[in-house]
């Protein structure tokens, strides 16, 4: 009984150290792994958005794959559409996609940040090829949620990720519809 | 002493002799600074779990030894991990979970169990650098033969103006992508360690 009380300390004891080190470590690299993805982001929402000024972040409250949004603005000072930061759920949980729209809804740009998918399959997504068949959807055009949905080429080229294709095909169609209802509350 | 830091590099060398740690080898020897950054987190992890294991080996009892080391190794991985996303991101983005799967790579607990918990400090420390450098030298060698081959490419650090990627004129215009593909990986591995046997063989005489 009382080896076990031992054993069992001095294993605590380890635990306890290496909790404070890492504890020492994290407050020292937090602050610049949080600037790395500040400027990670800053730097994607300036490819997303080609044709405009992105104003402050918005948060869209009862919309829990919505996780903040961007009004964009042209050079007349109109409102030219919505970046828009949506969590998508794929194989490796949660996706983070920046995507950019028109006020119609229209899907003008999107990029796969950081996600878990598995490289070579999901992770492909992280390609700008990928997102070309969302393009220009969202409006008129329903967003692609279904792989019958996309012509024979495309929909071969997903296969063996069908779960990213939908985590993403269905943030986005929620984005559309989001864009949609800001649209008219105008 | 000194032959426990050469075991390392050459006759005991991790990747081509003792055949450990082959998971993360195949998969980050895509690209040389991969390659370099892997091997550099695992000389890091390598050097602090043998130095904590040799100094606490009087103090953990041998029934929880293993779960100890686990805790130690763990540590160093997440201190390694930490440091890569806060100072060098991309790096850290393009080893992606490999960095993580250090904790299991099983030069680190073979090299605890097999040789840092029976011997000295200063001969752990050696032993240390001795396998991690030779897990380097190796995985570079693979990635290097892997990147020309594959991609026709060899990427190393940016300094300066220069972007780090070195293009060699023919190949990069066709490549053999097979080559960088995971196959690739143990095409190159299974030809190096071909090699290598065929050295040592002809070196004894073949009477092995």
């Amino acid at each position: 009984m009382k080896s076990i009380v031992t054993i069992g300390s001095k294993l605590a004891l380890i635990c306890a150290v290496a909790a404070i080190v890492l504890g020492l470590v994290n407050s020292v690299t937090e602050p610049a792994i949080e600037q790395n993805r500040k400027d990670e982001l800053q730097r994607a929402l300036n490819s997303v958005v080609s044709d405009g000024t992105v104003g402050e972040e918005l948060t869209a409250d009862d919309n829990p794959g919505i996780e903040g949004y961007y009004p964009v603005t042209g050079g007349d000072k109109k409102n030219t559409g919505y970046a828009l930061k949506l969590i998508g759920i794929g194989y490796g949980g949660d996706m983070n996609i920046l995507s950019y729209y028109g006020t119609d809804g229209e899907v003008k740009s999107v990029v796969l940040m950081e996600n878990s998918e598995t490289p070579g399959l999901g992770k492909m997504a992280e390609k700008n090829e990928y997102m070309a068949k969302f393009i220009g959807t969202g409006g008129s055009k329903p967003v692609p949620v279904r792989k019958d949905q996309l012509p024979q080429a495309e929909a071969d080229a997903i296969t063996g990720a069908t779960i990213t294709f939908m985590g993403i095909a269905k943030a986005l169609d929620n984005g559309a519809s989001f864009v949609k209802t800001l649209g008219e509350e105008k | 002493m000194i032959k426990e830091f050469t075991k390392g590099i050459f006759k005991e060398n991790p990747i081509f002799i003792i055949l450990l740690g082959l998971c993360p080898t195949l998969a980050v020897s895509n690209q040389v600074v991969n390659a370099l950054g892997m091997g550099a987190g695992v000389i890091f992890v390598l050097l602090g779990s043998n130095i904590f294991v040799s100094l606490l080996k009087d103090f953990i009892p041998e029934k929880v030894r293993i779960p100890s080391y686990i805790v130690i190794i763990a540590s160093f991985v997440t201190i390694v991990d930490l440091f890569m996303q806060a100072y060098l991101p991309s790096l850290s983005k393009s080893l992606g979970v490999f960095v993580k799967l250090i904790v299991v790579n099983c030069i680190i607990l073979g090299r605890a169990e097999a040789f840092a918990n029976k011997n000295t400090l200063a001969n752990s420390i050696l032993d240390a650098l001795g396998m991690g450098i030779g897990f380097t030298l190796a995985i570079a060698l693979i990635a290097v033969i892997r990147e020309v081959l594959g991609a026709g490419t060899i990427t190393i650090f940016p300094i300066g103006s220069f972007d780090g990627v070195i293009t060699l004129p023919g190949l990069s215009a066709a490549p053999a992508r097979v080559i960088g593909l995971s196959a690739g990986a143990l095409f190159v591995m299974g030809y190096l360690k071909g090699l290598f046997n065929w050295m040592s063989m002809k070196k004894t005489g073949g009477d092995k």
